[in-house]
């Protein structure tokens, strides 16, 4: 067993840097907003422009019956991530790398390749829709998707990670703006408390449609992205090992405001319910809102998509060369310039540069991408999250000081068999549809 | 505004970017090896792959399906 105590050489720390304040609760609170990024953009950059689809199906399908859902999720999606900062801050290293050194090369592979297959196909779905959304609003596919993937390298070429960040951070927060929309929408309020606090089934009651769309819900809001994006993010932000506190507020900050603008979307959706308007995807149904709604929802409506499609792009995209760069000993950190990183910066510059081309492809099957997207996420969620349960149980690599509580595995063993299932599920409908018929 | 360490009064307190303070040293991985396989580890790996292979197995029945290849085999 061989586990270091962790040391602070304080002497490395030049006394000149660092803010200065008089109090303790100045000093927490500036730690705080120093620590703060990385579980809020991993939270709503998971509201990416699927989810939107997904949450306003869910609206649109059966009002404001599954808000409840929402509620349950959130404490699952908490102590997921807040496992993958820990071993963030624990290991300094990200989940792809800590899987190939402590499980092998097989199980490194096979988790490498699926996380890159799973996130290009994502990445191909957030560039669709960019094109939806900004067609609705006539912008040319050709001019709006290549602008937006120029946009998106241009972010993170700047050889700052602070830089990458507080843009993102800004994105995260015009999200806010989908409380807006769920306001003008008009809902009944005691409704929506009612339904968010007591789970109701809908007026036709169970059926196979109802879950599915509960199986899409939970796999929307917990992706395997996440854990791989997370844990590189703490590292490369270099969290220390007091920062754990901030990290899990942090944590638990993004994954309220996430699970909060999901509900608005869903009452956003619950608009076509209510007023018995179809729709298939959320361009379709801001289009069919506007004589009664108003410019203000539709448009809202559609640059939010744009919005939660960059915010998706970017940090999947990021995920998957954090990841390759770990696994290929590259230099793989924001904080280098473009030439001293060049692996690194070419993966997530081929990922989106791909990406962005195939969906100027005309007659793309998008539907092919989308069922292949469930089927990668349903092969790779489960293993990501029984590798991260392992390692937050090695004793030899955390010592005792890091390694869950039992309370701890408790309630992420019963997690795991929860998202084997649906994901087991969700595979079995996609592949096996007669099954279900 | 800054200060020297000890020129600051005991009330003051410095704040660090952990981007700007010196680096802590981590749990080490290197030289561990991979991961004792307990009776838990063993278990959940077999579970995994099970799983996989149930996925794999599924996946492979609905391209065949889809090829047309299980046409005969129908009732």
């Amino acid at each position: 067993m061989r586990v270091e105590e962790p040391q602070l050489d304080l002497t490395a720390t030049p006394a000149s840097t660092g803010v200065v304040v008089h109090r303790a609760w100045q000093k927490h609170a500036l730690t705080f907003l120093m620590v703060f990024g990385p579980g809020l953009i991993v939270m709503e950059a998971d509201n990416d422009a699927g989810a939107v689809s997904t949450y306003m199906q869910a609206g649109g399908q059966y009002g404001l019956h599954l808000l409840w859902l929402l509620l349950v999720l959130l404490p699952i999606c908490y102590f997921v991530q807040e496992m993958v900062a820990r071993l963030g801050i624990a290991t300094g290293k990200g989940h792809a790398a800590m899987i190939y050194e402590r499980f092998g090369k097989w199980w490194g592979h096979f988790s490498l390749i699926d996380l890159l297959a799973v996130n290009f196909l994502t990445l191909i779905t957030e560039f669709a829709a960019i094109s939806l959304a900004l067609s609705a609003l006539g912008v040319s596919p050709y001019v709006s998707v290549p602008v937006s993937a120029l946009g998106l390298t241009l972010m993170v070429v700047t050889g700052s990670y602070l830089r990458w960040e507080r843009t993102v951070i800004a994105l995260c927060l015009i999200d806010l703006t989908w409380f807006g929309l769920a306001y003008v929408v008009h809902p009944n309020w005691a409704a929506v408390a009612h339904n968010t606090m007591v789970p109701t089934l809908p007026p036709g009651g169970m059926s196979s449609g109802l879950v599915f769309l509960v199986i899409a819900i939970v796999g929307t809001t917990i992706a395997p992205w996440q854990l791989f994006f997370q844990q590189s993010c703490v590292a490369e932000k270099r969290l220390r090992f007091s920062d754990l506190k901030w990290a899990r507020l942090d944590t638990l900050i993004g994954a309220t405001f996430t699970v909060c603008v999901a509900g608005a979307m869903m009452l956003v959706g619950n608009y076509g319910y209510q007023h018995g308007i179809a729709f298939q995807d959320p361009a379709q149904f801001a289009g069919a809102i506007l004589p009664t709604a108003g410019h203000f929802a539709r448009n809202g409506i559609l640059l939010l998509m744009v919005n939660a499609a960059v915010l998706g792009t970017t940090a999947i995209s990021l995920a998957s060369a954090w990841a390759y760069g770990e696994v290929r000993g590259w230099e793989h950190s924001l904080h280098k310039k473009l030439w001293e990183a060049p692996g690194f910066y070419a993966t997530y510059i081929a990922c989106v540069g791909a990406a962005a081309a195939i969906v100027l492809i005309p007659h793309l099957p998008l539907q092919l991408v989308i069922i292949s997207v469930q089927v990668f996420a349903g092969l790779i969620l489960p293993s990501a999250i029984i590798f991260l349960q392992l390692l937050l149980n090695d004793h030899a690599l955390l010592g005792d000081r890091w390694v869950n509580r039992p309370w701890n595995n408790w309630i992420n063993w019963t997690i795991i068999v929860v998202l084997f299932a649906l994901s087991l599920l969700l595979a079995a409908q996609v592949m096996l549809p007669k099954l279900f018929a | 505004m800054t200060c020297m360490q000890n020129s600051c009064p005991p009330e003051y307190f410095r704040v660090v970017h952990p981007l700007e303070d010196a680096t802590e040293q981590k749990c080490i991985s290197e030289g561990l090896g991979q991961i004792a396989m307990t009776p838990s580890v063993r278990l959940s790996l077999k579970i995994l792959r099970g799983y996989l292979t149930l996925m794999t197995a599924m996946l492979l029945y609905h391209v065949l399906d889809l090829a047309g290849a299980l046409r005969h085999f129908k009732l």
